[in-house]
Formats: structure tokens, sequence, C-alpha cells
């Protein structure tokens, strides 16, 4: 029976994955412990495979975990050693990066990482909702009106009414565009 | 495929317009992060017919995985992880990558612990002696196995004649996780960019001991990183991405004013999320090393320089390998020449640069002299690389110290 070691640092909803893959059959480890004692427990646990959130933090760690290990007998390696870069890209997408001891045969990784993407990508679907979207090219026309009218409110220079804009903007943790909005409703209302 | 133009005018003759309009660029929550994020988010790429959308990273090995798979464009990366997925070294198989300018110089730092500075560990020939006397085993942290951070503190601890893969202890541990694990005892000590280090000390438990600029003066830090495969299919689009970001950094350090509302934007929540008395200080240069010294420095975190910090020399790309070759994860001599060659785009950064009146030398190599006196500019890597007292060559040797 494959042993899974699942890494649990981010906000998904881990539990129910563990849970699957139970059911699925495999031995799967929680680890919700310290990132800096990640490669100890590695050690002491000695999973086939580890799962961890692409979007985790201790991704760095592992990584370090697998240059440890690549003079061992069975070395760690992230699956994308084995497999093509379809199923990588696809699993990246999804939000589920997996690391596999050397040995262990793609075809056996297959049903982890089924289970694991499809509960992961309900989540990922979810945050490309709120992912800002594509900013408009009609932004660019906003900003010149805005430039303009701010060079005729200011008497100043083309260079200078971009500096004096930008400057608000980042003071306030905005984008140009927002300002650029700002001054051309205040100069509709000053009309 | 579309091959890349021989000279600038090559593509003022023809359309240069960019091939691809949206532009995924990851960036990581660090104040060297400031030049993307300025580009994107004041309007610097709309006037070359780019939308550049910000994708902030939990982890370097994220970003990378990101590059490598499309997902990603372009991204703030360390000088180190570029080179290490061009050579295949780490997580991932060899990909060919592109560096398309240096996003900034300077500004990350080594900090020690309140404790160590109760045993009276203040300076590089206290730590030396504690290291080779004291029978507790100090444990560093840096963030990256290959990245600027594990070579700036292995090239520093090595200098003060400590052996940073047999004398201490180096764990990986991301950035804004730093100040926890010191504060509660788990490090000693820590390489990183800031805000972290500022926020070490400005929380009073740790203390900077040394500044990566004293390690070396103007050193390379963060470039702008993509895969080769995206700079042949894109060079209008990646010319034009490069010319946006030098327009911001340019802008950044243009006056004092501009470096603290640049603070301001990074302190929001969807950059760095942290305090504004983190990042302001130390991007002015106003450094305070929680001892009781402050100071102006002079060679504090750069982005532009007039260009200097901008062109992606040989030497720069080159000293990475000879390091990765000192420390044992390379276990040959790669083609330093060739393999710069092929990741610095020196050429298209040329052109960007001429578009946007940034000068830019004719050299592809410069000179500097590191904190252990020696001098590096790129003529002889292999020999470079072999001539340290302190290294990880031979086989036998542990490949990284682990815990």
């Amino acid at each position: 029976m494959l042993r899974i070691l699942l890494i649990n640092d981010t906000a998904k909803k881990v539990g129910r994955l563990k849970a699957a893959l139970m059911e699925a059959g495999f031995e799967v480890i929680d680890e919700s412990g310290l990132t800096i004692d990640l490669p100890t427990r590695v050690e002491t646990v000695r999973p086939d495979v580890i799962l961890i959130d692409t979007e985790s933090p201790s991704r760095d760690v592992m990584e370090q975990v697998v240059l440890v290990s690549r003079d061992q007998p069975r070395p760690i390696v992230m699956f994308t050693d084995e497999h093509d870069p379809d199923v990588m890209r696809h699993a990246i997408k999804s939000g589920v990066s997996a690391y596999i001891v050397e040995g262990i045969q793609a075809q056996r990784l297959q049903p982890i990482l089924d289970v694991a993407m499809a509960r992961f990508e309900s989540d990922q679907a979810l945050r490309a909702q709120l992912q800002a979207r594509d900013q408009q090219l009609a932004e660019r026309k906003r900003i010149e009106l805005a430039k303009g009218l701010l060079m005729k409110m200011k008497d100043c220079n083309e260079e200078q009414a971009y500096t004096l804009m930008r400057r608000q903007a980042m003071s306030r943790q905005q984008k140009l565009i927002q300002v650029a909005e700002q001054i051309i409703a205040m100069s509709e209302l000053l009309g | 495929m579309n091959e890349l133009p021989v000279s600038p005018l090559a593509w003022v003759n023809g359309s240069d317009a960019p091939e691809k309009t949206a532009i995924n660029l990851g960036f990581m929550a660090l104040s060297d992060c400031a030049s993307v994020v300025v580009a994107a988010t004041q309007g610097f790429a709309q006037p070359y017919g780019l939308t550049l959308n910000l994708k902030r990273q939990a982890s370097w090995a994220n970003l990378r995985d990101k590059l490598v798979s499309g997902e990603l464009d372009a991204a703030h990366s360390l000088y180190g992880l570029i080179y290490a997925v061009h050579l295949g070294i780490g997580g991932v198989n060899a990909n060919d990558m592109a560096v398309l300018m240096g996003l900034n110089q300077n500004g990350q730092s080594i900090n020690l612990s309140r404790e160590l500075q109760a045993l009276n560990v203040t300076s590089p020939e206290a730590l030396d002696r504690h290291v080779h006397q004291s029978r507790a085993r100090l444990t560093f942290a840096q963030t990256f196995p290959t990245g600027t951070h594990a070579m700036w503190l292995y090239y520093w601890l090595a200098a003060q004649g400590i052996h940073p893969l047999q004398d201490v202890d180096s764990v990986v541990v991301p950035p804004p996780q730093m100040v926890a694990h010191l504060q509660a005892g788990r490090i000693d000590g820590f390489c990183v960019g800031e805000p972290w280090s500022a926020s070490a000390v400005n929380q009073n438990l740790g203390f900077t001991l040394a500044t990566s600029q004293a390690i070396w003066p103007d050193h390379p830090e963060k470039v702008l990183g993509c895969t080769r495969a995206f700079v042949e299919q894109y060079p209008n689009t990646a010319r034009a991405l490069v010319m946006a970001i030098l327009e911001a950094s340019r802008f950044i350090e243009q006056s004092r004013e501009n470096r603290q509302s640049t603070a301001q934007l990074l302190s929001a929540r969807e950059y760095l999320d942290a305090p504004l008395d983190c990042i302001e200080p130390r991007l002015l240069g106003e450094y305070a090393d929680g001892l009781g010294n402050r100071w102006q420095d002079p060679h504090a975190l750069r982005f532009h320089n007039e260009g200097a910090v901008n062109l992606p020399y040989l030497s720069d790309g080159m000293w990475f390998m000879t390091q990765f070759r000192r420390w044992g994860l390379l276990r040959e001599d790669p083609d330093y020449l060739g393999i710069a060659r092929q990741v610095q785009q020196l050429e298209l950064y040329r052109q960007a640069a001429t578009a946007v009146g940034v000068a830019s030398p004719d050299q592809d190599m410069r000179s500097s002299q590191l904190i252990d006196g020696k001098r590096w500019d790129g003529s002889d890597p292999a020999a470079y690389a072999r001539s340290f007292q302190l290294h990880a060559m031979s086989d036998s040797s542990p490949l990284l110290a682990s815990r």
C-alpha cells in the first residue's frame, strides 16, 4: 500500500481529500506541523508520495528535500520527472504538486492524482472567478483624458502630469487608472 | 517561430507590435519586486499595447513551475533560480530559460537572533569563534536551495572561515516566516530580502550583521525571467515588456517622493502586505542594524542607476554557475560562457534600452571585488570556481547540509 504524506498548510480543505484518498485505499499521513521540520518529517515518515498544494509556501522547503535526497538510493523527485508535461500542466493548474520516491510506477500515482486534482479543481474554479479580469485597452484612453485635464488644471507639461498622477496613485495604493477616473469625475463635477 | 532580429533596425522597419498583448507577470512579496508592480499598476505598459496582469506567488518553486508550464509569461525571479532550471538542478527537468533584464541590485541581508547577541556574537569574528568553539550547532535559514540568498549566506560564511555546509546547518524557510522562526528559536540567523530583515530589527527580534552589498557592492539580485521559448515566440512582446519595466525603474528613482510613494504602494495588501516602516527606510537607503548603528547606505537596493542595474551582464549570470559548482550543486564545469550567452538576452535588452533612451554599455562583462578580496570579471570562470579554500566540490562531500 502506498503511503501518502499530505502537507496541509494552506486554506484548502485537505480533510476531505484525506478521506477520499483513504477510501481509495491509501495510507494517508496528514502533516500540518511546521514547515521547517518538513525535511525531518519526510525522513521519519518515509512516504512514497508527498502531496502538496502548489500555493503552499512549503514548496521551497520540498525543493531542499529533493536536492538533499538526490544522492540517496531512492531519491525524491517531483512527479513531472516521469510524466508527460500535459499531466504536469494540468496538475499545476489544478493546484496539486506531487513528489514521489523514485521507483514508484507512474500508473500507481495516477489514481492519487485523479482524486487530488478533482478535489482541488473546485477550489481553483472559485479562485479563477476572484482573479481580476484583464484590463481593457480603453484604460489607456481614460488615462490620456485625465492627463490632458490635469495639464490644463495645473498648467504643467505631459511628463509632470503623469508624475503627479502616478505619485497620487501609489501613495493611495491605487492603480493609475483609478486616479485617472477620479480626475475625470472631479472635472465633470466642477464642469 | 520568429527569429530574434539582429539589429534594432530590423524591427523598426518591420512591425514591432507585440505578438501577445496580455502578460501574466509573476512576483514574490518582496520590496525588490517594486519595478514590476509599478510598471503593471501605473500605466507604463499600455503605450506599448501591453496589459500586465500581476500574479503573486506563494513560493519560488511554484513561480518556477508556472514559468516552465507557461501559466506565467515572465516573472520577478531569483538569478540563481533561472540558471538552476536551465541547468536542470532541482525539482524540474532542464528547460531553456532566459534573463530579459536585471530588476535590482543590493538590499538583502544576513541577520542573527537576540540570543546570539546576548552571547556577544555581534561581529563576524565572534560568530567564527562561536561556531568553532561552542558545542551548540547553529542553524541558518535561506529562501531557496539555488537562490541568491543561499549563495550570499554561503559566500559570507565562507569568507569568515565558516563552512556553510559542514560547520552549520542550512535550512529553507519561506521569507514571511523567517521572523517567527527566529523568535521561536528554531533558527539562529537568516539571509533574506526586505522587508523581512527590517521587520526583524523593527520588532526587536534580531539584528543585521551583514548586508548583501557588503559581500558584493552592487551585486546582481532579481531578474526578469522567462522561458527561452517565450522570447523566441514573442520577441516584440518581450522587448515591450523590458521597455515598460525599464521606464518604471527609472521613474522609481527619479526622486525621493517617487521612492516614498513606491513604498506606500508596495505595502498594500495585494502586494507585500507589510507595514510601511519595514519597507520605506531601507528603500531610501536608511539602515538601522538593531545594535544602535544607523547609516545611509551608498549601495542600498537599486532598481535602475541609469541602466547599470538592468543590463544583463554575462559575468553576472556566470557568477551563479561558479557558485553552484563551488558548492557541489553542479558536479562538473558547465560551458559557463556558452550558457550565459544563451540565457542573457543582451541583444533584446539593448534594443529596448535604446528605444527608451537608457544607456547600455557595449561591455558584456563587468568587474567587481567581493568581500574576500577576490576579483570577479568573468574571464576564467572554471578557475574562479576552483579558487576557493572552502567549497564542496569533491563528490564525497555532502551536497547540502540537512537537519
